[in-house]
């Protein structure tokens, strides 16, 4: 059984400890201090521009998966819904406005700060979803802070010159209105070498995810979770290039050794779509028991951008900006898949039907119908949401799993075992 | 034929807990239903005894069980612990050979099974976590229609409209229940359209797949209404096995069959490595 060998668990784990608690105690520390400010900016937005302009960068839907890991989402939402935002719209932004309402955060007890940092400025865009702009709007109005965004061309099949330049102009003008607002001028070599980081952090992130290609995989999604944090928060800085210079040190060490997050690793399989973050753990825990391993994600590949070799970082940043899956059309996203089930060798997918999270749910345009029966592929989908527990049944999706590796089991079987006819009595 | 060893599936479901006993052949010796109660582990003690009652055999005549259902983990003396899916597949199979699809409706959930020709399965859907389409949505719905559950069936088989309920969820539907009672829709209509509900959940689960397929499930067992439902959506009538109810329970004693006794430890494990499905 897969319970008799030991987990090991990921040394850098410490390391990502200290770093998050650095991060946020300096988050508050700006809030604090006069002469510095904060920028609230959504996960797959133009950072790169606000930690070159000097800002402290803060990531609201961090918050919103702690609070979903943390499991308050649930008791948090109805404050939202009562003022006036739906229940099924994102529970990130839900438990997240309802978290400043009753004024609850995971930060207290986690780092002993009050809570998220004040912003003077929010920055998003509307890239992975167009909720975040109401969701920024929100607490503009709560902070009487400016609210300013991108809009970038959605549902993008081929990625043409002129999408990136109409992205690198809107990128160009957000520039010019910071400026504006604040009075001061963007120093563009510091922004060329922000991206550089940035870009070194994600490249060396994705070479991290790709450890997982060996047998067996020295990461699963679940460790991919947790070690993504630097990649989302701190993107542009040198403390993540060098978290993840270690991490993957370590990933690469794992393969040399045979170390695997499952301990004998018997079936390899994706998870499409967002986390349960309140379930994480039970999902995690049944997946060693069934010897799965969770090999490869989309969202863990959600910051695993295109390497950036100079030139002019604005066009990076645009690129960059639309290319990501999420932003994609349904054959793209498609053949992203089927090229991830080649690459890690994988033998199955796990579609995450979250329910207040459309945009980056991917079961409910026949695209798991298309896989199961176009490319042979065996296909879960699991009902649930990121952050709300209460749409999420931890035994019916138990059980689906369950069903599922008995699936894999029998697909892996050779055709000659197969169960003979019975004659009923 | 002798009897023993025995081979026993238990399915340990929300409402039902259900045991099939098989002789050493594959031969059905006893099976058994009882309440599942708040104790699935008594449950299966009861469901197993009852199942062996007159036969003359006992429990130390068990060679091995298998169990299936919610309460799976909770079975004492399970060897094995099985989904309730392969169970399905495995004894509506037993029963038709030539099934392709399998339509389980329990109490608490629904489940669409796909099998190929050689019994492997293929794929599989069960309900979203909303009642509707369950035995439970039935139950919920009886209440507001001031029926009692057990002559639901009877009073929608003397309906002659085709009445058909418009609501997704339990809650809506209830209301609407309300609403076509006030507004002097004849119950017996309305709870045709309950079942046509719980038939059209089940149909959107199907994924527009092709074969003979088999209904089973304690409302299959209980409800001819159900039966008339799943025939006029799918065209033609499904395959009834001759224990709709116990068909998981008769999978999981066929499973127990083929575990090797050389593999059996005292501890009980899933199946996935050593139990075909």
């Amino acid at each position: 059984m897969s319970h008799a060998v030991p987990r090991v668990e990921i040394r850098a784990a410490q390391q990502l400890k200290s770093l998050m608690r650095d991060y946020f105690l300096d988050l508050d520390a700006a809030a604090c201090d006069a002469d510095r400010r904060v920028a609230w900016c959504t996960s797959v937005g133009p950072c790169e521009i606000l930690v070159a302009f000097g800002f402290a960068t803060y990531f609201p839907e961090n918050h919103g998966a702690l609070l979903g890991a943390k499991r308050l989402s649930h008791q948090l939402i109805p404050y939202a819904v009562s003022a006036g935002y739906c229940a099924e719209s994102c529970s990130y932004m839900n438990s997240d406005i309802g978290a400043a309402l009753r004024g609850v955060s995971p930060l207290q007890d986690a780092y002993g700060i009050a809570g998220p940092p004040r912003p003077d400025l929010l920055v998003y865009s509307t890239n992975q979803c167009r909720e975040v702009q109401d969701w920024w709007n929100f607490f503009g109005r709560r902070h009487d802070a400016p609210v300013l965004g991108i809009c970038p061309p959605t549902h993008l099949g081929e990625i043409t010159p002129a999408h990136v330049r109409f992205v690198r102009g809107e990128l160009q003008a957000l520039i010019e209105r910071i400026e504006a607002h604040f009075g001061e001028k963007l120093d563009r070599d510091r922004l060329a070498e922000v991206v550089a980081r940035s870009s070194a952090a994600s490249t060396l992130w994705r070479r991290v995810l790709d450890t997982a290609r060996a047998r067996p995989a020295p990461i699963s999604f679940w460790d991919g979770l947790i070690h993504m944090a630097p990649v989302i928060l701190m993107r542009g800085s040198p403390a993540a290039v060098a978290y993840y210079e270690t991490l993957l040190a370590e990933m690469q060490q794992r393969v040399r050794d045979r170390v695997g997050a499952v301990p004998h690793e018997r079936f390899r399989v994706y998870w499409e779509g967002m986390p349960v973050w309140p379930r994480l753990r039970d999902l995690s825990d049944k997946c060693l028991e069934l010897g799965v391993a969770v090999a490869a994600s989309t969202y863990c590949n959600s910051w695993a951008f295109e390497d950036y070799s100079g030139g002019d970082p604005l066009e990076w940043m645009a690129r960059a900006s639309i290319a990501i899956f999420i932003n994609r059309d349904e054959p793209t996203k498609q053949a992203f898949l089927l090229e991830m089930v080649r690459r890690f060798d994988l033998d199955g997918l796990i579609f995450h039907n979250a329910r207040t999270c459309p945009n980056n749910t991917n079961s409910r345009f026949g695209m798991t119908q298309r896989l199961r029966e176009d490319h042979g592929l065996a296909v879960l989908s699991v009902d649930g949401d990121l952050s709300d527990q209460r749409f999420f049944s931890t035994a019916q999706t138990m059980t689906n799993l369950e069903a599922f590796v008995e699936q894999l089991e029998v697909r892996r079987r050779p055709a000659s075992s197969a169960v003979s006819q019975e004659v009923a009595g | 034929m002798s009897a023993v060893p025995l081979y026993v599936g238990i399915d340990a479901g929300s409402s039902a807990t259900k045991c099939v006993v098989l002789a050493a052949d594959g031969t059905i010796v006893g099976h058994g239903v009882v309440s599942s109660g708040f104790d699935y582990a008594e449950a299966a003690d009861a469901a197993l005894t009852l199942a062996l009652g007159g036969t003359g055999l006992d429990r130390g005549d068990v060679a091995c069980c298998v169990s299936t259902g919610y309460g799976r983990k909770n079975v004492r003396g399970a060897q094995r612990h099985v989904t309730e899916i392969s169970c399905h597949a495995r004894g509506a199979r037993a029963w038709y050979p030539e099934v392709r699809g399998i339509v389980d409706i329990g109490g608490q959930d629904t489940k669409v099974i796909w099998i190929d020709a050689r019994g492997e399965l293929v794929d599989y859907r069960m309900n979203s976590k909303c009642a509707a389409g369950t035995g439970t949505f039935l139950e919920s719905v009886a209440v507001r229609l001031g029926v009692p559950l057990s002559a639901i069936d009877a009073l929608a088989m003397t309906s002659t409209a085709h009445s058909v309920l418009n609501s997704y969820c339990t809650v809506f539907t209830g209301t609407e229940v309300i609403e076509r009672i006030k507004s002097g829709e004849p119950r017996q209509d309305i709870s045709m359209g309950l079942f046509r509900s719980i038939a059209a959940r089940v149909f959107e689960m199907c994924a527009a797949r092709d074969g003979p397929i088999a209904a089973t499930g304690g409302v299959v067992a209980h409800c001819r209404a159900m039966l008339r439902a799943l025939e006029e959506i799918f065209g033609a009538p499904p395959l009834l096995p001759p224990w709709p109810q116990q068909a998981g329970a008769y999978g999981a004693a066929l499973l127990a069959r083929e575990v090797d006794p050389h593999d059996l430890d005292e501890r009980p494990r899933s199946a996935q490595s050593e139990v075909s499905a």
